[in-house]
């Protein structure tokens, strides 16, 4: 059973009339990997500087470890930020930068040597210890970042876009790197990213944040399977939607047609709604499923593990995704113009009130 | 275009810069090496004793209370120029220009008005003695005005604005996160400072500290009006060459002197500044 | 700038710093207004003083002269430091000499500048007058002139250049018809300037304008009498100049948004 580190309770945060955290509550376990995940904003970064004491919550509590931390000043918080932008000392070297949080606690000199050329190894930059940050490349600054925050050995450490400025390839390594690193000193990371891939490769748990609500905690798994609103559903991956209206234990598409679906009591009777499902779900010219649409084939996008069809269907204005895997494209050769049915069982069936 | 388009462009300026400041200039190098005539005039024999006179005994005196002065009104122009240009840059932003403008509004106001305008206040009959006498003091104040501290004050109260604006500029610059990392990171408000904002923010104290004391060295105006001539500052030693001792070589090796001390100066400036920045390569 | 800075304080200190700056300029102002003339007591409201002051003969020609200096160097270093400019931003090659000369008359000390000119007009027998301040005020002049300019041209969009070459026009034509119209606030805010520090400028005016009254500027005037005895006048007279100034400063200001130089 892991333990509770940080409990956020109803936290809000006003800058005048703008309301950039609405009341969020979250517990965030020890040990975990967490991610906040948002648009541009949505207010993580606010909620991160009032983990890290930058701002004041306009109301709410944020407790660590059982004591409430709300009013302690950021010098004082066994919590370290790494910043957006890194924030570095330009008149620092790597070493001096990283050294800095150590000398703030006032430990031995030899011991601040021993604790930076250990992370220094970590991160791979001992070679370049006595380089200031604008002789270091852009994933090099990312290390010394990293390594300044974590070297401290916080109880939380809060990690904002820390991989928002590397390259893509550089970034799924780092993503790779950052768990190893989690791992290895085994310290709760929040990170925020607006990279929902990001946050499924990486996370424990996800949250999603929406205008400053939380709009839904979970696993990765539970996040992208079972999305509790549209919004959701729509941000985490690629989604099918289809304007739909429920007709007693039936959806009726646009063009009259029946959509079936595990259909729960909290969508009243003829009321409008919206069925979703995803392109993975749906498949070519089986037989067996429950739900079948035709369209016409409008777009190809080959991406060499999948192909991705578009289809225009008389459900919907927007075309309709078909993800398939190599092995099924070679199967059955597609072209443009060509009218194909694809099909899906209903338990793939998702749906949202309007 | 071509660069012999913009020669063409350049040539008026250049040449009114060549004819009317390079030129005068080599020539008070080369008058620095004449002797004096003996009624004053210029014998064009090669000698140094211009350039030793500078470093006679008879003089150090002189520079010694120039240096102190000068140095004194640029190390309190610079607390107070830095101070107020951080209180500046700690303003909302919409706000920072106006402060800003008003801050440097007095500089390019006549340089003798405002110092005329000190007369008038610390003056035995001016309005700081009738201001405490008509609040019931009777005995004698201290003599304020012709004293070494009316001058400093002058001059401090004259360079003040140029100060405020060297240190704006970089404080304006720095990344809010950057302290804000060093809080994070444990340091307390002090120590921030301390470390991590004064160090970034250096080189606006030191071009504000070598102009201030490089302008207060030479000047020969606010000695003159504030200290009523009874302190001589190189600049008042290098007019009263040019003006009343008729000895041009030695005023032309004095101000030679004064170009070294700014040069100088501001080598050392660069030079720290480029440390400061980190733009040499360190060796691993 | 940051959350940190103790509101309070950042407060004091801006009072503190202001009321240093502008008592002082106050002070001058209230008393030219004053009609006893002294800081001793207030005697009353009166413009009397502002009278006296345009009745002087002696104020009033060194006034006209300092007019005439700031008028002609001003136009001159207009000229001269907008090409320079222009033809500086269009080199390729950056040179660290050509630099220098531009940039030493806005730091080369007054007091060497002014000997220097001295020396030199003396050596050449050139006999002083308005005509030597003239031509030594353009020296620095010419220098902000173009250090103003050339702020405004390092965000000018040079393919506009090309663009107009392109169309056939010849370079004089380029640049009368293209670069100096978007130039224009500019090379007028660095032209103000300029006149503002001409209009005050004491040090090289008093050593290069030769003996004599007939050549004495308003500086120079209000060097004189500050130095031998103090007439209320003068009160009157630092506010008009201050006034003037500030108003020069303010339009220079307005027109350029991008800052005095230095900044
Ligand atoms: N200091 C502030 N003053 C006023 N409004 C602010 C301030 N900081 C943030 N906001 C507002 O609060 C909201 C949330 O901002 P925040 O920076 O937390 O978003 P974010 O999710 O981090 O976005 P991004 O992905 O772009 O970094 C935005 O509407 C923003 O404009
Ligand atoms: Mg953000």
């Amino acid at each position: 059973m892991t333990q509770t580190l940080l409990s956020i309770r109803n936290i809000k945060k006003h800058f005048g009339a703008v309301q950039a955290i609405a009341g969020i509550d979250l517990d965030i376990r020890e040990n975990e990997f967490f991610a906040l995940l948002g648009a541009s904003g949505s207010g993580k970064t606010t909620l991160l500087r009032m983990l890290a004491g930058f701002e004041m919550p306009t109301a709410g509590s944020v407790m660590l470890d059982g004591q409430d931390i709300s009013h302690v000043l950021p010098n004082h918080r066994p919590v370290n930020l790494m910043f957006q932008s890194y924030a570095l000392f330009p008149h620092m070297t790597a070493a001096q930068n990283i050294a800095y949080g150590l000398e703030m606690d006032k430990l031995p000199r030899p011991e601040i040597k021993a604790r930076v050329a250990e992370i220094l190894d970590v991160i791979q930059l001992s070679p370049l210890a006595n380089r200031k940050p604008d002789q270091l490349s852009g994933g090099q600054r990312q290390r010394v970042a990293l390594a300044r925050a974590l070297v401290k050995r916080p109880r939380l450490l809060l990690l904002d876009e820390p991989l928002g400025a590397l390259d893509k390839k550089l970034r799924g390594e780092m993503q790779l790197e950052l768990k190893r690193i989690q791992h290895e000193f085994g310290i709760t990371f929040i990170v925020v990213t607006h990279d929902q891939e990001e946050a499924l490769v990486m996370a424990d748990r996800i949250a999603i944040l929406h205008e400053g609500n939380l709009l839904q905690c979970g696993s990765p798994h539970e996040i992208y399977e079972h999305p509790q609103s549209r919004f959701a559903a729509g941000f985490i991956g690629v989604m099918n939607f289809l304007p739909v209206r429920r007709s007693g234990n039936e959806l009726i598409a646009k063009d009259g047609s029946k959509i079936t679906a595990d259909l729960g009591d909290d969508l009243a009777n003829e009321s409008d709604a919206v069925a979703a499902v995803r392109p993975e779900r749906l498949s070519l010219d089986v037989q067996d499923d429950d739900n079948r649409l035709t369209g016409r084939v409008s777009a190809l996008a080959y991406h060499g593990l999948d192909l991705q069809v578009h289809l225009d269907t008389p459900l919907s204005s927007e075309p309709i995704m078909i993800r398939l895997t190599a092995d099924a494209a070679e199967g059955r050769r597609l072209s443009i113009g060509e009218n194909v049915t694809v099909g899906w069982p209903a338990k793939d069936t998702r749906v949202f009130s309007a | 275009m071509t660069d012999r388009k913009s020669f063409y462009l350049m040539t008026p300026a250049l040449a009114w810069l060549t004819g009317l400041m390079v030129i005068p200039c080599l020539l008070i190098l080369a008058l620095a090496f004449f002797r004096r005539g003996t009624y004053g005039g210029i014998e064009y024999t090669f000698t140094l004793e211009n350039i030793g006179l500078v470093f006679d005994p008879l003089y150090a005196s002189i520079f010694l209370k120039s240096a102190s002065i000068a140095g004194l009104s640029a190390l309190i122009a610079v607390i107070v120029g830095y101070a107020a240009a951080y209180a500046i840059a700690a303003a909302p932003a919409k706000r920072q220009p106006i402060l800003l403008f008003f801050a440097v509004l007095p500089f390019w106001s006549n340089y003798l008005v405002r110092t005329y305008a000190w007369i008038v206040l610390l003056n035995r009959e001016g309005l700081i003695a009738s201001i405490v006498h008509s609040l019931g003091y009777e005995g004698e104040l201290p003599r304020m005005l012709y004293t070494e501290s009316a001058v400093v004050i002058g001059l401090v109260y004259n360079y003040l604005p140029f100060v405020i604006l060297a240190c704006y500029a970089p404080l304006s610059r720095l990344n809010p996160e950057i302290a804000e990392a060093s809080r994070d990171l444990g340091g307390s408000g002090w120590t921030t400072f301390r470390r991590v904002t004064l160090p970034m923010t250096a080189p606006g104290i030191a071009t504000g500290f070598v102009f201030v004391f490089v302008l207060s060295i030479g000047n020969f105006v606010t000695p003159a009006l504030l200290g009523g001539g009874q302190f001589q500052m190189i600049g008042n030693l290098v007019y009263a060459q040019f003006l009343t001792a008729n000895d041009w070589p030695f005023g032309a090796a004095l101000s030679m002197f004064l170009i070294a001390i700014m040069m100088g100066l501001l080598t050392l400036q660069t030079f720290a500044t480029e440390r400061a920045s980190g733009a040499r390569q360190e060796d691993t | 700038m940051r959350s940190q800075a103790n509101p309070r304080l950042m407060l004091m200190i801006l009072s503190a710093v202001f009321a240093f700056l502008y008592i002082p300029i106050s002070v001058l102002f209230a008393l030219s207004f004053n009609e006893g003339g002294l800081p001793t007591a207030w005697t009353g409201f009166s413009t009397k003083w502002y009278g006296e002051l345009f009745a002087n003969q002696e104020i009033m020609g060194a006034a006209l002269n300092t007019l005439i200096v700031a008028v002609v160097s001003t136009i001159l270093a207009t000229i001269l430091g907008t090409l320079l400019a222009i033809g500086v931003e269009l080199r390729r090659r950056k040179g660290r000499f050509l630099e220098t000369i531009i940039f030493a008359p806005m730091i080369i000390p007054d007091i060497v500048l002014a000997i220097a000119l001295l020396s030199f007009f003396s050596l050449l027998n050139v006999t002083m007058g308005l005509h030597t301040v003239i031509v030594s005020h353009v020296v620095f002049n010419l220098a902000f002139v173009c250090s103003v300019v050339r702020a405004r041209l390092k965000t000018f969009d040079w393919s506009i250049v090309e663009a107009s070459a392109d169309l056939g026009a010849s370079t004089p034509m380029t640049l009368w018809r293209v670069v100096l119209p978007v130039m224009l606030p500019a090379v007028i805010a660095g032209s103000l300037l300029a006149f503002t520090l001409s209009v005050d400028e004491f040090i090289i005016a008093f050593f290069t304008a030769g003996a004599g009254r007939a050549s004495i500027t308003l500086p120079m005037q209000i060097f004189a009498m500050i130095r031998f005895g103090v007439t209320p006048e003068i009160n009157a007279l630092a506010t008009i100049v201050m006034t003037l100034s500030v108003i020069a400063l303010a339009l220079s200001q307005r027109l350029n948004r991008g800052g005095l130089p230095g900044q």
